[in-house]
């Protein structure tokens, strides 16, 4: 067990350093002279000298990596171009407002569309199975901006049942009242397309011979679906919604920009609006090291659930 | 390969089965029926034959629909989808404003999609795009100048009176090209990195799955809109290459899969073992035998596709300024909603979800159709 | 006496599409008497699992359903016709099943302890402790070593054996009156099979219970079966009792499954095949005993000397498991004659044959081809060998490409190694091997899906004699046909060695089969040889244990029991 997080943590190696080399390529190499690119964002002349200066422009690539790899390491990205910010307190200050919509929205879109897929399944090939999938279909069609767009206008807009933006400095406050909409909306969207991954899952499972013998041996239908389809069917279920985390941290990005949210997500918009490459490249190394390291976890929490996997 | 005796006595070919089955299905005839109208539709519109003068400003600003009548911006405005709007809600009262808005149109005026200020905290009005517009405008304007301006048109026009339909038919072409383009780059990159991975593997295997943890260890969005951050430069061939090179893990994993699986086939083997060469076991043996994969593949990433580029260019990352699409569409919608003039966003909305939902249903039937367990 | 359940007029029918329907039984009638165990006997498409399902209500609803009309009378009440409910209280309890593959047929996530008490807290409304108890009782009596440690186990921790003997206890934890038994053997090693079908015989006598055991391979309930039922295409060929059937069968097909099978104790030059029987009397067996046997003095034409192939798994950070799947092999291969290879599942003779064809790439050893080493040869060199040694697989449904017509898989391995000086003429040759595996010409512009099992393993062995090969490996070439399709492949093979004098090395599970094909024989056992002999003199004087463990277990139908 031990030896096998030590190899693929030493395996996550390799692939740190693919996603710095990325990183590195497409900003410094594709991007070219920061001189060219805040032209006409930053008035100083002073100012983007001492940014090139920082980056090392006019020395070799390999020195410039090497530039790169340090602010990795010592997780100094220095100041955001546009704002001068530091870069540290930039992450370390987005990431609250992020957590506090996602996790409530995580967990209760797991619940229902997991709930949901059960039910589906256990009806599988009637009209109601069909009906809900198609509407799934729709649903997933519908581009998420109309959603959002939608949702806004009726619900806070026009209803006023919730604020139409803003956020505050409580907890409580940000949870009910301003993050409350947001969680709906990315429930709303994210259902269609759980609810049929989930029923695949599901009925993956009803078709295993397992679930014969538990009805030969006089197992009620429902036992059979909630307990012997159920903790089969969580398997791939739980480990579809660990990969799935850092992602988020990205994909609400949406949400997070029509409602003011000050999370990662609206900060990658508003820094790749105003060419704040520090920010983006921060952003993203420090987001590709959390989805290894959530892979990860989703290995070993399939272990965990699964006692057929053996972790060498 | 010649045969002694015709053709056609020659069985039906599991495809054949395929597209048998496809047929019988009345679902997948009704959506490929529809993707198809919508693909006869952008071809017209590629060729100039329909809605090349959509950038023509032919009716007065906010021509509400025809079948909705002219007069609705006074009270007694009939029910729509929208809700009524009540005469208080004036544009300059809106408190959705994007206090970005006149720094990003300092930075970069010249850039910006037309009405692509999105509501984002505090309030002040401003319009950032005066010029931008008067620009378009100009440009629109240049072959009509003196002309009545219609009251109503089919599906209502938007600010600048520009028919709404017309500019639908526009904006699809821009979107379906771009996923389909870019549908195209993408399964093509991860067939070719699959099929080498999987089949000859060890070291070929390793590097490629090295590239493969790379690119997935950034989620997908965040990619798009670094690279977008990168290219400064705004056009139709840079969003197909972003989503195209970013795009293409899905396919290899599972192409890479198909071929590990077929490798060891008993096929392939006795392909092997009666001194079949390795391009020829990969082409000739294992290809046709994972195309239907790739097929899904391909329809799966336009529906993907064509809702990145939405959005891409709904934040003013997509297409420039002087290209529509459903994705700037619904940008300058979000504000006209506000106003009641709903039309715009349903316009670009259905469109989307009609021809989306379409090909979702066709993929679903087609990946039925293939199944190679119903074989 | 009163039977303990009755089939009356039982018809099932499967929906295909919308539009077909498939009668997969057509009104059969049959009785399970008391204390007794019935053999339900077919060929794949009898229907005879079908009918089995149907006893428990547990077809898939989707698709399948009993035709009114049909009764399956248990305990005053027709089980076809009660509803769910019902049905559940006495599944499991009154009536209960097991199945052909252990592995998947027990909950993965679940301990074996979890599944076994869950039967017994549902009918028997035992609590926890006193289920538990009852649970390790059951285990010990299917003959599980150390149950109180393998109550916790879960199913993966188990070999094929012990599960399906967990699934047996899961059978009879509430004494039931019957015990459906659905190819409960197939999945399993020989020697597992004969202790699974001795415990199944004990409990039934024990437990004074009724076992309804379903079978396509009548040797296997010569031991245990009371009554027989002989299934076809969805109808009752023949049932009585079991010395009857046996020993003077009426129908022709119950005549041609007895006789087909090849037996230890007899190898005639072709095996009686189905046709034989089914066409009326005016059959002309060729029963005369064919021999078998090496005579010291023939030319060898493969000489294997120390093969030995290994793989590795990672472990660790940055270990490496070495598993030996061959070890040591030397052997001599004569020309014209037939090397037998037996062994259980994981002995490696599968993976001798593929590392000869360099299919996988030998670890050690070499193999000597008319005194070359094939194995240290360069690609390009051997090319050329390869073409001579060819391979039949086990699969027929996977070992032709689905995409390709049979007149494209004939010509493509001429085309490659320039057999034929034209299209025109390889094709010319591929209607000739057509007709010489007993296809009809139109096959050549037919694609695999159109052809049964047995067709397709023609074209697979019509394939390799494109090439004029010498040596061909025959991998479990008849293990996944019926058994009357399978003597006709054998006949076929038998044939064309006689014809072209090619030389076999037969490789299978089925020690029937192997005796009737081999004049010598090599049983191994994890990756080594255990023994190598003449085929007569193996079965009749085994020098080894293991080999006479195989032997005892081979099923030895009605004559041994009688």
């Amino acid at each position: 067990m031990y030896g096998y997080i030590i190899r693929r943590l030493w395996q996550m190696i390799p692939t740190l350093l693919g996603v710095i080399l990325l990183v590195f390529l497409l900003f410094n190499w594709v991007g070219g002279d920061p001189a060219y690119v805040l032209a006409g964002k930053i008035s100083s002349a002073e100012q983007i000298e001492n940014i090139r200066r920082q980056l090392g422009v006019d020395q070799p690539y390999y020195v410039q990596l090497w530039i790169f790899v340090k602010q990795v390491l010592t997780a100094d990205f220095g100041a955001s171009w546009s704002t001068n910010e530091p870069v540290s307190h930039i992450m370390t200050t987005r990431l609250g407002p992020s957590l506090t919509v996602l996790i409530p929205y995580l967990i209760l879109s797991t619940l229902v569309a997991m709930g949901l897929a059960l039910a589906v399944a256990y009806v599988r090939g009637s009209l109601t199975d069909r009906a809900v999938m198609i509407v799934c279909t729709v649903g997933l069609s519908i581009s998420i901006l109309v959603y959002i767009i939608v949702f806004q206008y009726v619900f806070a807009y026009k209803l006023g049942w919730f604020p139409v933006q803003g956020w505050s400095d409580s907890f409580g406050q940000n949870l009910v009242v301003y993050g409350s909409l947001p969680i709906i909306i990315l429930l709303v969207v994210s259902i269609a397309p759980d609810l049929r991954l989930f029923r695949t899952f599901v009925l993956d499972e009803i078709n295993h011979d397992y679930v014969r013998t538990a009805r030969a041996k006089g197992v009620s239908e429902n036992r059979i679906m909630w307990v012997h389809v159920l903790r089969n069917a969580s398997i791939p279920i739980i480990t579809h919604v660990m990969a799935q985390v850092p992602g988020l941290l990205i994909g609400a990005f949406l949400v997070e920009r029509f409602f003011s949210i000050p999370g990662i997500g609206r900060e990658v918009i508003l820094a790749v609006e105003r060419s704040d490459f520090p920010v983006i490249k921060a952003i993203t190394v420090y987001v590709a090291v959390a989805t290894m390291v959530f892979t990860l976890l989703a290995d070993l929490m399939y272990k965990a659930v699964d006692p057929r996997v053996q972790l060498k | 390969m010649p045969f002694d005796k015709p053709q056609h006595v020659i069985s039906p070919s599991l495809w054949a089965l395929a597209w048998k089955r496809l047929v019988a299905s009345r679902v997948a005839m009704v959506s490929l029926g529809i993707v198809a109208a919508f693909l006869m539709l952008i071809a017209l519109s590629a060729s100039g034959l329909i809605a090349k003068d959509w950038a023509r400003e032919t009716g007065v600003n906010y021509a509400p629909p025809s079948f909705l009548g002219e007069d609705i911006e006074q009270a007694g405005q009939p029910a729509a989808p929208g809700g009524p709007i009540s005469a208080s809600d004036k544009p300059t009262e809106l408190p959705i404003q994007d206090p970005l808005a006149d720094a990003i149109a300092d930075i970069r005026g010249e850039k910006k999609a037309p009405g692509s200020e999105a509501p984002s905290g505090e309030s002040q009005t401003v319009d950032p795009l005066a010029d931008v517009m008067a620009d378009i405008r100009a440009k629109g304007t240049q072959a009509t100048v003196a002309e009545t301006r219609a009251s109503t048109l089919p599906f209502g026009a938007d600010k600048w009176g520009r028919d709404v339909l017309k500019k639908t038919i526009k904006g699809s072409e821009t979107s379906i090209f771009v996923g389909l383009a870019a549908a195209f780059v993408a399964t093509l990159l991860g067939t070719v990195f699959g099929a080498v991975a999987g089949y000859y593997g060890r070291w070929l295997d390793d590097f490629f799955n090295w590239f493969y943890s790379v690119f997935t260890a950034i989620p997908y969005l965040l990619l798009i809109l670094a690279v977008a951050a990168v290219l400064q430069q705004k056009g139709t061939l840079t969003i197909i290459l972003i989503l195209g090179l970013t795009g293409w893990t899905g396919t290899f994993r599972l192409i890479r899969g198909e071929y590990l699986k077929h490798k060891g086939r008993e096929y392939v083997q006795a392909a092997d073992a009666i001194g079949a060469s390795n391009g020829r076991r990969m082409f000739v043996h294992i290809f046709p035998n994972v195309s239907h994969v790739v097929l899904v593949q391909l329809s799966i990433y336009t529906v993907a596709f064509i809702k990145a580029e939405v959005i891409l260019s709904f934040l003013g990352f997509g297409v420039p300024v002087d290209v529509v699409s459903w994705g700037s569409m619904l940008n300058e919608a979000q504000n006209e909603l506000i106003l009641g003039k709903w039309w715009q966003l349903a316009a670009a909305g259905t469109a989307m979800a009609l021809l989306v939902t379409a090909f979702s249903l066709f993929t679903d039937e087609l990946r039925d159709a293939l199944d190679p367990k119903l074989k | 006496m009163e039977p303990l359940l009755s089939v009356r007029n039982l018809r099932v029918n499967f929906r295909l599409d919308e539009h077909t329907t498939f009668e997969a039984v057509k009104g059969i009638s049959f009785d399970i008497p008391k204390n007794a165990t019935v053999a339900l006997v077919g060929e794949s498409g009898s229907g005879k699992s079908v009918t089995s399902l149907s006893m428990l209500g547990l077809l898939p609803k989707e698709n399948a359903s009993v035709l009114p009309g049909s009764e399956i009378i248990y305990g005053g009440r027709n089980l076809a016709a009660l509803d769910q409910t019902e049905l559940r209280e006495l599944r499991g309890a009154d009536i209960s099943m097991i199945f052909q593959e252990p592995m998947t047929s027990l909950n993965p996530v679940f301990t074996v302890g979890f599944q076994l008490t869950e039967s017994l807290r549902l009918h028997l409304g035992l609590g926890p402790g006193a289920a538990r108890k009852r649970a390790i009782e059951l285990l010990a009596e299917v003959g599980i070593p150390d149950p109180e440690f393998k109550i916790n186990a879960y199913p993966s921790q188990m070999s094929g054996g012990q599960q399906q003997r967990v699934m047996i206890a899961i059978a009879i934890a509430c004494e039931p009156k019957l015990l459906i038994a659905d190819e409960p053997t197939t999945a399993l090693d020989v020697t597992i099979q004969k202790q699974i079908l001795d415990l199944v015989a004990e409990l039934q006598k024990k437990h004074q219970m009724s076992v309804l055991f379903i079978t396509h391979d009548l040797a296997v309930v010569g031991d245990i079966a009371d009554y027989l039922v002989v299934m076809r295409n969805g109808e009752i060929r023949e049932q009585g009792p079991a010395r009857t059937v046996f020993e003077t069968p009426r129908d022709p097909y119950t005549k041609a499954l007895l006789q087909c099978r090849p037996r230890l104790d007899r190898r005639p030059v072709r095996l009686p095949v189905i046709e034989d029987f089914m066409n009326g009397g005016g059959h002309t067996m060729n029963l005369a005993e064919r021999k078998r046997g090496l005579a010291g003095s023939d030319p060898i034409i493969l000489d294997v000397k120390n093969l030995g192939k290994n793989f590795y798994s990672r472990e660790g950070l940055f270990g490496r498991r070495k598993f030996e799947a061959v070890k040591n092999v030397s052997f001599k291969l004569p020309k014209g004659k037939t090397l037998g290879l037996v062994g259980e599942s994981g002995s490696g003779k599968t993976t001798v044959g593929l590392t000869l064809m360099r299919l996988h790439e030998a670890s050690s050893g070499e193999a000597l081809f008319e005194g070359k080493d094939i194995l240290a040869m360069s690609p390009r060199e051997f090319m050329d060998y390869k073409r001579r040694i060819q391979i039949i697989f086990q699969n027929p449904y996977a070992s032709l490409n689905p995409r390709m017509i049979i007149g494209q898989i004939l010509t493509e391995p001429m085309q490659i190694h320039g057999i034929g000086a034209s299209a025109q003429e390889r094709t010319e040759l591929a209607f000739e091997l057509l007709q010489k595996v007993g296809l009809p010409e139109v096959s050549f512009y037919k694609y695999p899906h159109e052809f049964s099992g047995g067709q397709r393993q023609r074209i697979a062995i019509a394939r390799c004699l494109t090439l004029k090969p010498d040596i061909l490996i025959c991998d479990e070439s008849v293990s996944a046909l019926d058994v009357s399709v399978q003597a006709q492949v054998l006949n076929l093979l038998q044939d064309l060695q006689d014809e072209y004098h090619l030389s076999y090395i037969f490789i299978s599970h089925d020690l029937a089969v192997v005796k009737y094909m081999s004049d010598e024989i090599m049983v191994m056992n994890q990756g080594a040889i255990v023994e190598i002999a003449n085929s007569d003199d193996i079965y009749r004087h085994p020098r080894e244990s293991y080999t006479r463990k195989l032997l005892s277990a081979i099923p030895k139908g009605w004559h041994h029991g009688a």
